[in-house]
């Protein structure tokens, strides 16, 4: 038999190894039979604070300091104690304390700069540090928090050289390496840092810190695509490490690369699954991607597991109403509101998931849209020195974050493009840009200037805009993913005008103050529903630039199926209750017809079932009804080539998808009603020359498409023209549009100066 | 404190370092590489990578240098052998690309990429039947590769045999029919064949299955317009610029088209792709259209009054010089020496090799008037003016460069009304749908006056002859009469 004879670890080696549970019976049975050296109180005092019991801990660690009064370290150990229980009063006089024994202990004038930091006392956490680095000059720690210190007393220069400075010291520390690319730009080295950072990784091949720092300060230089590049390869060399992914998933998202934002975070979730920021940002991105039933199964967890919190509340209620549960998604939002009151987030929440319910009146959301603009932060800004001269070249900008394949792009690029050069400089301020996108390459090439404002808070926006003197700025974001509507609140410019993107009433924004529209969005009478005035096109408000992939259009199915085919290739959120009844309707009413369905949200199939069953409670069996998913934007529109009449949900119609179904040639029945978002398809048929398939009532509607899918030689003969009809109607006359919109802008500017004047 | 090390392993950095290289980002191979390199000794594999990241980097001698030393410790090996050969065949050295191709050919014979980097400097070096029957072996051995097939085609089409050259690529489409470039291909082979008709064809097919880029539709709209179907090739313009929007060369044409707000100009983009890719038949081509401008403009110089004097009227600036058709007219009067401007590199190498000039600059016309501190004699345009929409200040610009009493002789195309009897543009001048602008006489005339000059001589020739109809034009002589102050 053999004896396992292994000495028993020490306890002072025992709580280095941050083993305090373990090491507290030994202590305690020293001090129990009589060892009553201070080092062994004081180790029993940090083992008791680090395994729970502060109070004893602090006791001991005070009976120490009093046996030996001239020592700093029990006094020093009290004070990270109180620090560590968030105790920073008691914790700053204690580290006083700590100095007043020993000037020069390192670890206390870290602290209580710190502590100092924290309550913005800069200049004395400043002048303790220089103290300590002179003292410590191999102290990293030191030098980057002097570097803090620095920066927060305005002096981002020195802060960098100090973070520098710390970085040599400890080259694998984040967070130094990070510090000093957060200030580099501000203190114009951005360059020279960066020269220094791919210096220093192309010398140490081995250190993911610098490559994520250069990453870092890449993305702050705008460098958006060598950003990804590096932050990648930090996560290459450190593919266990969160902080890497979380940078990298980050810049993703930033840049419109959503699939691999989505892929980066779905990797973060599964390493760190209890980080709910982590899994809010992945559910934001899903959004993005259209999978919001999956982005809602991750936030009701989020919530159910840490509570309800108002970021994870609204991204909850855009993903509840995108798939179609539109009252439960108001309660979303107005729970957000009620959390946080003064949150803008869960105002815009709100405004997101009102227009999408039936029954929303004009004056409800106008109501909604106002109470957001009053939560908005104002700073006050000088007045504008643009020269008022009503006839002069304008400088115009856009703002928005889907200035590319996006309804917004496909519905406003080709009016910018025929803006007359001569008269209007155009200047994109976008956000989340798709630098390879087609027509994010269009609105580059027609803009005099493309500035990514993403990088900016909402004064560095401002000036941003104000700077390059932009006369007119249009806003194409509203409240929506990656808008910046808000900004607008500073103005931006002395002429303020919403157009498309989250366009679905009035924006409510006191400083927004114009609206563009056309007779038909908005017709006379109108105005009191919309806080802005209202600049109405000479045609409609919008120009739909047809994709050159487009297939071509194909004969009305209904001729070789023998039964009509209706169709919506809407977003769910649009699908109300009301919507699904009255499809039902006209079911019952044409025996043999069937419906197609289309959306992305329908790729997910519990929410196809629950969309079947609902038109099986209504009679209507599943054979009739044909969900059907995502696919590439050309199939989509060849998928028209099965549908010979589309249905337009209510109250919030299809826009660009009404132009896309024109142009494959099948026309959409349509039912506006009082608020903007209802009245996108009236708009679009009228201006395509089918003013007579906007209905006035949903049995009027209901009518015109039992009637239209009685008459098959009619709807052969008008899908036959339909392209080319509306190839030349004002909808798609881009040059048309150009000085219809030049038109409008240039009164938006005379009015201005003639109010100014 | 959050520290960060490495965690990695060799064999991981080095295949994403290899599948950086392959998608071309070459800033995040890198770093990925010298990981690696750190981690390991030397290896054929990453000597290959390292060779692909600096060729892919522009760093041809580097590439040589790191392939030189993984060859010599490695031979045989297929990769560092096919990667020389290419390089070696960009760096101009056909004889070892060939030398580095057929060793990788013998130690990997079932090698198709081997096979086709040999067939594509035999093809170079001009032993066209080898580079046929190696790029052959090549497409049998991977069909799909569309690379290997355009290589064929060219191989072909030197070969003397354009229809097998173009059913490589027809092929091509069978077998690959969701391949953008190999469709482009077939179509610029037609169009180089000027049979506009299948060119047509082919885009329109791949435009209805939805597999086409801004080039088809470009080239498209030029076969299109070549066979004098101008409204569908403006259509085709329109949907180019959409998918190609930095095109200037586009852009110009829709412009010209109507669908875009005018501009004074045709860019300086447009004018050097069209006529850098022009310079290699120009001359042949404007004389098969007529091109009479040259010959008039030796007419009007002839009545000279120091010409008829018999002596010389000095050196002379060729504006728009092209390829030296006007100083091929006008080179044995009693002239020169001849200066040449032109945007287009290509057109003035065809002019260098004539001989004529003594010097010859590249540059935008209205920039090198601003630089050029010369007086002279006479100044000409021939075909150049038909570039520019308002011509107030290239006049201003040739008042500054010409002596008093010196001569500028220049042409345009006269504006014509259009099918219901109106006069398009503002009145002086309109862009037309081939990319050109034309003048109205009444315009010239006051913007001529305005800036100084008296017109000598005015004839109305028909400058060339478009889609079987003479195009009207004006020649005109103009005198400087205003005295510098």
């Amino acid at each position: 038999m053999t004896v396992d004879v292994r000495p028993l670890p020490s306890p002072v080696a025992l709580l280095a190894e941050g083993r305090f549970q373990e090491a507290l019976a030994p202590l305690r049975l020293a001090l129990a039979v009589g060892d009553a050296c201070p080092a062994t109180m004081l180790n029993l005092a940090i083992a008791e604070d680090r395994a729970g019991d502060s109070g004893r801990a602090r006791r001991l660690m005070q009976q120490v300091a009093v046996r030996l009064p001239d020592w700093d370290e029990p006094v020093l150990r009290l004070a990270e104690s109180l620090r560590s229980a968030g105790d920073n009063a008691a914790a700053e006089e204690a580290y006083r304390q700590v100095l007043d024994l020993n000037p020069s202990r390192p670890e206390a004038l870290i602290a209580l700069a710190g502590l100092l930091l924290m309550r913005r006392s800069p200049e004395e956490a400043r002048d303790l540090l220089l103290r300590c680095c002179g003292i410590a000059p191999d102290n990293a720690e030191a030098w980057n928090t002097l570097g803090l210190a620095l920066r927060a007393t305005g002096a981002p220069n020195l802060a960098l050289t100090a973070f520098v400075t710390a970085q040599g010291l400890r080259p694998d520390c984040l967070e130094y390496v990070l510090n000093g690319a957060d200030v580099a730009p501000d203190a114009g080295e951005g360059d020279a840092e960066l020269a220094r950072l791919t210096v220093a990784t192309e010398q140490n091949p081995l250190c993911p810190a610098i490559q994520l720092g250069r990453g870092m300060l890449l993305e702050r230089l705008g460098r958006r695509s060598e950003a990804i590049d590096a932050l990648e390869v930090a996560t290459e060399l450190a593919p266990d490490a969160l902080v890497p992914l979380q940078l990298l998933a980050g810049v993703l998202a930033r840049s419109s690369r959503v699939r691999q934002a989505e892929a980066a975070l779905r990797r973060l979730s599964a390493m760190d699954p209890d980080n709910p920021q982590v899994r809010n940002d992945h559910a934001a991105v899903l959004m993005r991607l259209h999978r919001h039933a999956e982005a809602r199964a991750i936030l009701l967890d989020v919530v159910d597991s840490h509570g309800p919190h108002t970021a994870v509340l609204c991204n909850l209620a855009n993903a509840t109403v995108c798939v179609g549960l539109q009252e439960e998604a108001i309660d979303i939002a107005r729970r957000a509101i009620d959390l946080d009151p003064d949150a803008v987030l869960a105002r815009r929440a709100l405004c997101n998931t009102l227009p999408y319910r039936d029954g929303t009146t004009g004056a409800a959301l106008l109501s909604a849209m106002r109470d957001c603009s009053a939560v908005l932060p104002r700073t006050p800004q000088p007045p504008f020195n643009n020269t008022l001269d009503p006839d002069r070249p304008l400088v115009v900008g856009l703002l928005s974050g889907t200035l590319r394949s996006h309804p917004v792009g496909w519905l406003t690029v080709a009016g910018i493009e025929t803006l007359d050069p001569d008269q209007f400089r155009v200047i994109c301020l976008a956000q989340n840009a798709a630098p390879e996108d087609p027509i994010a390459r269009r609105y580059r090439a027609a803009a005099r200037e493309w500035v990514e404002v993403d990088g900016m808070n909402d004064a560095a926006l401002t000036s941003a805009a104000r700077d390059r003197g932009i006369d007119i700025l249009i806003d194409l974001g509203g409240y929506g993913d990656a808008a910046r509507m808000p900004a607008c609140a500073n103005r931006l410019a002395p002429v303020q005008i919403k157009w498309v993107g989250m366009q679905a009433h009035s924006s409510g924004l006191a400083e927004m103050d114009w609206f563009l529209t056309d007779r038909w969005e908005t017709p006379d009478g109108f105005e009191p529903l919309y806080s802005e005035k209202l600049l109405r096109l000479s045609d409609g408000y919008v120009c739909y630039s047809p994709p050159p992939h487009a297939p071509d259009v194909v004969e009305l199915p209904a001729l070789a199926n023998g039964f009509v085919t209706f169709g919506c290739f809407n977003n769910l959120a649009k699908i109300t209750p009301r919507v699904i009844e009255t499809w039902a309707t006209i079911l019952h009413r044409v025996p043999n017809a069937r419906l197609i369905l289309k959306t992305h949200q329908l790729t997910d199939a519990p929410t196809a079932d629950g969309f079947l069953a609902d038109f099986a409670s209504l009679g209507i069996s599943g054979d009739r009804i044909e969900p059907r998913g995502s696919s590439g934007h050309r199939a989509f529109m060849g998928e028209y080539g099965h549908v010979d009449i589309v249905l337009d949900p209510f109250p919030y119609s299809g826009g660009l998808t009404t132009c896309e179904a024109l142009w494959m040639g099948v026309p959409t029945i349509t039912l506006p009603g009082e608020i903007f978002a209802s009245r996108h398809s009236a708009s679009h048929m009228s201006n395509a020359g089918l003013a007579d398939w906007v209905t006035g009532s949903v049995e009027g509607y209901i009518d015109m498409a039992v009637t239209r899918a009685a008459d098959l030689d009619s709807l052969a003969k008008l899908r036959a023209g339909l392209r080319e009809q509306v190839r030349r109607s004002p909808l798609c006359d881009a040059p048309r549009f150009g000085l219809n919109l030049g038109a409008a802008l240039r009164h938006a500017w005379r009015v201005r100066c003639a109010e100014t004047s | 404190m959050d520290t960060i090390h490495v965690t990695a392993d060799t064999a991981a950095l080095r295949n994403r370092a290899a599948q950086l290289v392959d998608e071309g980002r070459m800033d995040a191979a890198r770093p990925l590489l010298a990981a690696a390199q750190a981690l390991a000794p030397p290896s054929p594999d990453l000597a290959l990578i390292g060779a692909r990241l600096a060729a892919g980097e522009g760093a041809l001698d580097q590439a040589m240098q790191t392939l030189d030393s993984g060859i010599a410790a490695a031979p045989s090996h297929v990769g560092l052998r096919k990667c020389r050969a290419d390089i070696r065949h960009r760096m101009g050295d056909l004889e070892g690309a060939a030398r580095d191709a057929a060793e990788a050919v013998i130690v990997d014979p079932a090698d198709p990429q081997a096979k086709a980097l040999l067939g594509a400097a035999m093809l170079d070096l001009g032993r066209t039947a080898e580079a046929v029957a190696c790029l052959e072996e090549a497409v049998a051995g991977t069909p799909t590769e569309i690379g290997y097939r355009e290589a064929l085609s060219a191989a072909l089409e030197k070969a003397g045999d354009p229809s097998s050259a173009l059913r490589v690529l027809t092929d091509g489409i069978a077998v690959c029919p969701a391949s953008v470039p190999v469709r482009n291909a077939a179509i610029l082979l037609c169009v180089r064949r000027r049979d506009f008709i299948q060119a047509v064809r082919l885009a329109e097919q791949a435009r209805s299955l939805g597999i086409a880029d801004a080039c088809t539709f470009g080239m498209k709209g030029h076969a299109l317009s070549s066979l004098g179907r101008h409204d569908e090739a403006a259509i085709a313009y329109r949907e180019a610029l959409k998918l190609g929007p930095e095109d200037p060369y586009v852009r110009h044409l829709v412009v010209s088209s109507g669908a875009m707000p005018d501009s004074k100009r045709a860019p300086e983009g447009y004018i050097r792709t069209v006529f850098d890719g022009y310079a290699d038949r120009f001359d042949a081509h404007l004389i098969s259209l007529g091109y009479s401008i040259p010959g008039a403009i030796r007419s009007v110089l002839q009545a000279h009054p120091k010409i008829v004097a018999g002596l010389s009227i000095g050196p002379v600036l060729d504006l728009g010089c092209g390829t030296g058709m006007v100083a091929l007219a006008i080179g044995d009067l009693p002239l020169g020496p001849f200066t040449g401007v032109d945007l287009s590199p290509r057109m003035l190498t065809q002019a260098r090799a004539k001989g004529l000039y003594a010097e010859l600059r590249e540059g935008d016309i209205i920039a090198d008037l601003a630089m050029d501190q010369q007086r002279w004699p006479l100044i000409v345009a021939a075909d150049v003016l038909c570039y520019f929409g308002a011509l107030e200040e290239i006049f201003a610009g040739i008042h500054q460069r010409l002596e008093p009493g010196g001569w500028f002789i220049f042409s345009v195309e006269k504006i014509l009304p259009d099918h219901d009897g109106v006069i398009p543009g503002n009145g002086n001048w309109a862009l037309q749908r081939q990319g050109r602008y034309a003048h109205a006489e009444h315009y010239i005339y006051e913007a001529v006056c305005a800036a100084g000059f008296r017109i000598l001589r005015l004839d109305r020739p028909v400058i060339r002859q478009e889609a079987g109809a003479g195009v009207p034009g004006l020649l005109l002589a103009i005198e400087r009469i205003h005295h510098d102050g």
